[in-house]
């Protein structure tokens, strides 16, 4: 591995200096670290390095080395190296510090390695006592940044489907990243998690943004309006001793009713039956679906196990 | 690390240990490597000059280096989805919400929705929770418990609050049970700061929710059919087999009324195998409902 770097620092070094495409051979010919005698050995490893720079998020381009466009030789362009300054003074760079040391994104700690680049963080000893974790992986949530930022179509592997879309926006809710993409003229939003496979569709040109994808407002309130199914107005009564716990884990755009006996009564949209019988049975006994009358059979067949 | 050193002349190994992670010896090793690399020639003045002097780290003709390169895709996504995430909780400090502000125009496009974390924290316990963990006070709370849906009062030791696939915890010391819980934040009815304070643990536990199945466990054997996957993803069960579209999954709970819970919740596409304690409690579940709705079992 030290081997690895050092030759690469030196690659760096190089090409940053020298402001110019240079052919591969050259570089081989005068970086430490690549004087190869075979040429299939030095190959693989300048194919392994310009890999490991690229992870790194260093542009390294193929360029014409003179107006002919006979000779082809690498070079990076010192504006898409610097890193933008943002200008964070030591207060903010600490508090990203705390809140890239308690956010996970997969079980990872999320931010650090970018934190460092930005010029790291003087430790502090302050404690944040919140955390979250978002799940998902964030190789996935990372080529679809990419694909979004460039605005290139991505294939999409999804429920056994491939489809070509615009990806737009991805956006964390109620513990998923959501992903809103054009396709074929329809905003649509899948599920990151259930992205079984992203690959950037090589050769097309960049597509034109539709004004208006809001990934905030393609994402559903509640698990039961998603989904493209009609939506059916069902009422809902919780006892009084349930009460407030309903209104804690509803939106609170729910118009919410008093009943007599200190309890309340809601009316809700549900696109998504499964999942509105799924959350309503946590409140087991107490809770109620008053009309319309199909609903509430369904949720008495789904008590009785042959639904 | 090269570019801020590069900009800090004079910094000490101290300094640089602290801002970016480093052991003493990891830091030595780093510059003694940048040592041998620079500009071909590789003769002195070519190569880079790094070493500690008096304590100072001196890093030389390295111009080249003295500007960072920026974020790789994976990098910007998760400190902006970190920072964005503490700001969407409303727990965010002040520097915070500014530094994502920078962050946001430094690295996103403009105007355009790219990137939004929606927390949907509570947004009166959870501050009241996180205030008392940060000052060390013991809450009083009215708790749901997840077995028995009663309504519980209890003074616990809060440490941390965290959001984890979507719901909002606490971890804490329950003095009631006596033991180490975590409690979700939309089942608790009511947060009374008390006077009293206590120490907390040296170490916060990890922000995510894990059940270690207890001697005392109820356990069930259930059937997922097609359609009733998910649970796998979902709860801390134990695949015993697969058989054509049929998962055969172990299921332990302190309490039977939590498998209960999850089979009235599957219908049709669960059946329990094993575990008669979980049976029972399911036909009582039942029988409340159907009662409730005024129809036969």
């Amino acid at each position: 591995m030290r081997n690895v770097l050092e030759r690469v620092l030196n690659l760096l070094a190089f090409l940053l200096t020298v402001g110019r495409p240079v052919p591969a051979d050259e570089i081989r010919r005068t970086v430490a670290g690549y004087d190869q005698d075979n040429d299939e050995a030095f190959k693989r490893m300048f194919e392994r390095d310009k890999d490991l720079i690229r992870r790194l998020g260093i542009p390294i381009h193929l360029r014409a080395t003179g107006t002919f466009e006979v000779d082809h030789g690498y070079v990076i362009p010192p504006d898409e190296y610097r890193l933008p300054d943002p200008g964070l003074n030591d207060e903010e760079r600490a508090a990203l510090w705390l809140a890239a040391q308690v956010v996970r994104i997969g079980g990872e700690t999320a931010g650090m390695e970018a934190l460092l680049k930005l010029g790291g963080s003087q430790t502090t000893d302050a404690i944040e006592p919140f955390g979250a974790e978002l799940g998902s992986e964030v190789d996935t949530l990372a080529d679809l940044y990419q694909a979004i930022v460039d605005r290139n179509f991505v294939m999409l592997t999804y429920r056994d489907r491939r489809r070509k879309v615009a990806p737009h926006g991805l956006g964390h809710r109620m513990g998923h990243w959501y992903l809103a993409a054009v396709e074929g003229g329809d905003t649509k939003v899948y599920r990151v998690d259930r992205i079984e496979a992203v690959e950037i569709v090589e050769g097309d040109a960049a597509f034109a943004r539709s004004p208006g994808v809001s990934v905030r407002q393609a994402l559903a309130a509640h698990p039961w309006e998603a989904g493209s199914e009609a939506r059916v107005s069902v009422v809902i009564r919780f006892d009084a001793e349930a009460a407030w716990w309903a209104d804690r884990r509803l939106d609170p755009a729910v118009e919410r009713r008093p009943t007599p006996d200190g309890g309340v009564e809601v009316t809700l949209q549900v696109a998504h039956l499964d999942a509105f019988i799924g959350w309503l049975l946590t409140f087991g006994a107490e809770a109620e679906v008053i009309s319309p009358p199909e609903v509430r059979q369904a949720v008495i067949d789904r008590v009785r196990g042959v639904a | 690390m090269l570019p801020w050193v590069i900009a800090h002349r004079g910094a000490t190994v101290t300094e640089v240990c602290e801002r970016f992670g480093y052991t003493r010896k990891e830091l030595l090793a780093d510059l003694d490597l940048v040592f041998v690399c620079g500009l071909p020639g590789y003769g002195p003045g070519d190569l880079m000059v790094a070493y500690v002097e008096d304590e100072e780290v001196v890093v030389e003709t390295a111009d080249y280096f003295g500007v960072a390169p920026r974020l790789n895709p994976a990098e910007t996504l998760a400190l902006l989805a970190a920072g964005l995430t503490m700001v969407g909780s409303g727990q965010a400090s002040e520097s915070l919400v500014s530094a994502v502000d920078k962050l946001s125009r430094s690295l996103l496009p403009p105007d355009e929705e790219v990137l939004t974390v929606d927390m949907q924290v509570d947004a009166t316990l959870a501050p009241l929770l996180r205030t008392a963990a940060a000052e060390g006070r013991v809450c009083r709370i009215e708790y749901r418990a997840l077995s028995t849906d009663e309504v519980t009062t209890r003074d616990i030791e809060p440490w941390t609050v965290f959001s984890s696939l979507g719901n909002t915890y606490v971890a804490a010391h329950c003095r009631r049970a006596g033991a180490d819980r975590v409690f979700r934040v939309d089942r608790i009815k009511e947060v009374v700061l008390l006077e009293e304070t206590f120490q907390p643990p040296a170490r916060l536990p990890e922000p995510q929710v894990r059940y270690t199945p207890g001697e005392n466990d109820a356990i069930a054997v259930i059937d997922l059919l097609p359609g009733a996957e998910w649970v796998v993803d979902y709860y801390p069960v134990e695949v015993l087999s697969r058989d054509g579209g049929v998962i055969r999954v172990k299921f332990s709970a302190f309490e039977p009324t939590v498998a209960a819970r999850l089979l009235l919740r599957l219908g049709s596409t669960g059946s329990l195998v094993e575990g008669a304690v979980v049976g029972e409690a399911l036909d009582r579940l039942r029988a409340r409902i159907l009662e409730k709705y005024g129809v036969p079992a």
